[in-house]
């Protein structure tokens, strides 16, 4: 009897060798597609989709020609990769850099708000600095105490948008939630948020970060 | 402690009435004390409200009728030819818990003062004074040498004198517990609130259960319903806005029996007073739901069927939360076949699972999945049908499941293990038992086999008990050490490495044991040689971590305790234990045991018809440690002094009884105000004295006349 009942349960859960909870995930969308996912010509907003998780690699945004390319960054700073003129801003891990702009980080936290304001933010508007100790390109030495910076352009404020605590490890990651005005050289302005830094495998470096460009009231 | 007081004597022929009364020390009958004849059971006899008792024996000779009842320390009693009615029968409450039955040490159940096997056991009426949220919180507190620290990630991780948590077996009932995180389970899994008691074994028993049994063994025994229904609720709020509530709900129908415990507790995140290695305690909450439903078709035959489900979250990051799921179920069927033979067939399945839930997109993904598959044949023989000299068979069978994002690109391994074991116990003479056992354990990943071995000898004289044993432990490589390929936050990889050896120990004890009726006293000195210890060694040619075997140590040391339990209501624990680990600089894992440490509890209570109360202090000292750390991760040759500072902390407890079926409890912890001047990884999390209150109210208790 004992026997019957075992090996009857033991045959019905067989099919939960490798477990029984499937459904209730929800399943890694492998999204393979990066760059401008979607775009909303009324509202002239839209959201970008990019893998910015290696060390060696920038990743320029051109907002008017919806495009972005990327470069391969040496240690010395310089890279190899066609950069578009017009590019607006650019993203190397969680770090960016704009193209001679300026930023300025807002206390809005959705587009809504930003243009129920009416008008474009005004403030200190913050431009580039020279860096050679932000941009790391090689972590390989890290346990060494060797991290390897490239010299480059970065911007401290759109920077902002995730801070990346490394008291603990695993770092805590927590994004600002702000919306940032981005004034372009040309006198045009952008705003940009950035809404997730993980793919849905949560592998971080993948940034989503949703636009409005042009901006104008 | 038995009395007897022979009132009346009267003589039949071939068949007499044996018949008499039983109370406690105090003259109160004791109902439900059963009666039963040596050797003969197939007459007994159960007292009644007034603690009467009778029987009819078909025979004239010298018999020995044995008392026993839950709670008392039970008798034997020679009656003559001419003995047979008013027996007066007076039993003593067993203030030491000597009647406890425990199971962990031999497989089979064995009287706690008889066990060869040194067992530590908390009993149920320890868990409710120390009212702890889930099994390590519980055994910090009951045992010293306990120490728990947060890891990397704020995880939990166990130190049991010496051993990590993957070298101290967690079971419940018997079977072990799937999934893990930096080499500890989920102990917020093993909640207490139907928990019958726990039994702790020091030291190596793999001759039994294989695997990980390295420095101890760790068994949650649950309970069943206990009345013919019960319905129990309780809350309890203190803290950081901790709050715990839970329900149970039992029956006993014919011959069904079926106890349901959900529980759900919570806790806000909140920040440390002083700087340190941590600065936060990151809070998150726990679901639980428990069922347990027993059915005896005949006697002796018995089906035990359980389920279980628990989900806890973690509010760590900003945007996301840990996510971490169990579902375990269980088929149990023991039969006593005769009075010497029994079997038991067993089938068990847990799956733990962990998942990260993003905010941004309320997505759950997955990304660890352990499932693991065992069935389990037990056979017990009885060759003299007493239980003194017995020999147990068994064999496993286990398929383990792992899916890792640990492993590359989230793939999975599947390991099979298959192993016999026997253990022979007899008791040679009077004084001295005698056990060996020996277990086999093949896996399948490594194609590698393993021998533990045990042997063990007690000799008991009166009040004393002398016991020494050899024990052989170990752990095989799990499949994360074996197949790790994860890189870490983008800064170095660490690799695991299929050609790791076992970690092995063998473990050398000699104790001595007091037990009196009031108070009890042990000493208990081990000794450990562990060989090949696994854990992640800088790798120059990786350029990353890689498992590897560390060399030879040695853990040794000596337990101490001492506890005692007046009628009057008072009572004492005190616990100390040294531990030296002997490890050669130059190891990846230097020691970080502190040497000394002591657990105390002193209590007093009384009760009355519709009051009770019970004030208890308990607290815990440990000693500070000094030891050498690396400056770098990287190399093992520069090293830097480190002392961890000793501190103690200390509870107070209050728990009252009100008309029986409302029990109130305050809690005062950390009543010195305790608060650590830097928060180490191996510091407590507290900021100093808190107040907890719970009440749980038993419905069915209203009930009753």
């Amino acid at each position: 009897m004992t026997l019957i009942v075992l090996a009857g349960t033991a045959l019905w859960l067989l099919p939960s060798c490798n477990g029984i909870f499937q459904g209730l995930y929800d399943a890694p969308q492998a999204v393979s597609e990066f760059g401008f996912v979607s775009i909303d010509e009324s509202t002239f907003s839209g959201t970008i989709y990019i893998d910015a998780s290696s060390y060696t690699k920038w990743t320029y945004i051109d907002l008017n020609a919806k495009t972005i390319d990327t470069t391969l960054l040496s240690n010395d700073g310089t890279e190899e990769g066609l950069v578009p003129d017009g590019w607006h801003f650019a993203v190397h891990r969680y770090d960016t850099k704009t193209n001679e702009g300026t930023v300025i980080g807002t206390d809005f936290t959705s587009f809504d708000e930003l243009l129920a304001s009416g008008s474009i933010p005004s403030g200190e508007y913050v431009g580039d600095v020279w860096t050679e100790d932000r941009i790391t390109v090689d972590m390989s030495g890290m346990m060494e105490g060797i991290i390897v910076y490239a010299p480059s352009y970065y911007n401290p404020e759109l920077s902002l948008w995730l801070n990346v605590d490394t008291s603990s490890m695993p770092p805590i990651y927590t994004m600002s939630g702000k919306v940032y005005v981005l004034r372009n050289s040309d006198g045009s302005y952008a705003a940009i948020k950035l809404t997730n830094y993980m793919n849905d495998s949560n592998v971080k470096g993948f940034m989503t970060i949703d636009y409005i460009y042009p901006l104008e009231f | 402690m038995f009395f007897l007081l022979l009132a009346m004597c009267t003589g039949y022929g071939q068949s007499r009435n044996v018949w008499g009364t039983v109370t406690d020390a105090e003259g109160e009958p004791l109902a439900g004390a059963v009666v039963t004849v040596e050797d003969r059971k197939n007459f007994y006899s159960v007292t009644d409200d007034n603690g009467k008792f009778f029987m009819d024996i078909p025979f004239d000779h010298i018999v020995t009728l044995h008392f026993q009842l839950m709670g008392y320390i039970s008798e034997d009693l020679e009656i003559s030819k001419e003995m047979a009615g008013g027996l007066k029968v007076v039993l003593e409450a067993d203030y030491m818990n000597l009647e406890t039955v425990v199971v962990t040490g031999t497989r089979t159940p064995r009287l706690l003062k008889n066990t060869p096997i040194m067992t530590r056991v908390i009993t149920n009426e320890d868990i409710t004074k120390v009212d702890a949220l889930n099994i390590v919180d519980l055994l910090e507190s009951e045992l010293p040498g306990i120490e728990l620290s947060y890891a990397m990630d704020q995880q939990l991780t166990l130190n049991m004198q010496g051993f990590g948590g993957n070298s101290v077996l967690f079971l419940v009932d018997g079977e072990r517990i799937a999934g893990e995180t930096l080499d500890n389970i989920d102990y917020n899994r093993l909640n207490l609130d139907n928990v019958e008691r726990v039994e702790i074994i020091k030291g190596a028993a793999s001759s039994l259960y294989g695997s990980n049994a390295v420095g101890g063994v760790v068994n949650l025994i649950s309970s069943g319903a206990k009345d013919p229904w019960s319905v129990n609720l309780n809350a309890r709020y203190g803290a950081h806005n901790e709050q715990r509530y839970g329900g149970s709900a039992g029956f006993i129908a014919g011959r069904f029996n079926s106890l349901t415990n959900v529980q759900y507790t919570s806790i806000d995140s909140y920040q440390m007073k002083n700087e340190g290695d941590y600065t936060t305690f990151y809070g998150g909450w726990n679901w639980s739901v428990k069922e347990r439903l027993q059915y005896e078709p005949i006697d002796g035959l018995k089906f035990t069927a359980r389920a279980g489900y628990f989900m806890r979250e973690r509010h760590m990051q900003a945007d996301s939360h840990d996510r971490y799921y169990d579902m375990n179920a269980g088929l149990k069927g023991e039969y006593d076949i005769n009075d010497r033979t029994r079997l038991e067939l067993s089938y068990s399945f847990d799956q733990y699972d962990k998942s990260d839930y993003l905010l941004v997109n309320q997505t759950d993904v997955r990304d660890y999945s352990n499932v693991q598959n065992v069935v389990r044949g037990v056979y017990t023989y009885d060759f003299s049908s007493d239980g003194k000299n017995t020999i147990v068979l068994g064999a496993d069978y286990m398929r383990d499941y792992l899916m890792s994002y640990q492993f590359e690109d989230n793939s999975s391994y599947v390991q099979h293990t298959v192993d016999m074991f026997a253990q022979v116990e007899s008791a040679l003479n009077e004084h001295w038992t005698f056990i060996g056992g020996l277990r086999y354990d093949f896996f399948s990943q490594m194609r590698t086999s393993h021998f533990s071995p045990k042997l063990n000898l007690m000799y008991k004289l009166e009040n004393w008990a002398f016991r020494g044993s050899f024990s052989g432990g170990f752990r095989a490589p799990t499949l994360k050490e074996m197949y790790m390929s994860f890189d870490m936050a983008g800064i170095f990889m660490i690799y695991g490495n299929p050609d790791l050896a076992p970690e092995q120990s063998e473990n050398l004890s000699l104790s001595a044991e007091y037990t009196w009726k009031y108070v009890s006293a042990s000493v208990n000195g081990f000794y450990n040689w562990v060989d090949n210890r696994i854990t992640t060694v800088w790798n120059e040619e990786l350029n990353g971590m890689m498992y590897t075997n560390m060399s030879s140590m040695q853990v040794r040391g000596v337990d101490v305790s001492f506890s005692m339990n007046l009628p009057m209501g008072l009572g004492a624990r005190l616990a100390y234990t040294y531990t030296n680990e002997a490890i050669r600089s130059g190891e990846p894992l230097l020691t970080q045991t502190r040497p000394h440490s002591a657990t105390a509890r002193f209590s007093y209570g009384k009760s009355w018809k519709n009051y009770g109360f019970d004030i208890s202090l308990s607290g815990r000292v440990l000693s500070a440690v000094t030891t050498e750390v690396y400056t770098s991760v990287t190399d093992y040759e520069h090293t830097e002094t480190q002392t961890y500072p000793a501190y103690t902390i200390w509870k107070l407890t209050l728990s009252q009884d009100i008309l029986r079926g409302i029990k109130l409890n305050v809690i005062v912890d950390n009543l010195f105000n305790y608060i650590p001047e830097y928060y180490y990884s191996n510091s407590p999390s507290t900021t100093g004295t808190t107040l907890t209150v719970g009440l749980s109210v038993d419905i069915e208790e209203f009930f009753r006349k």
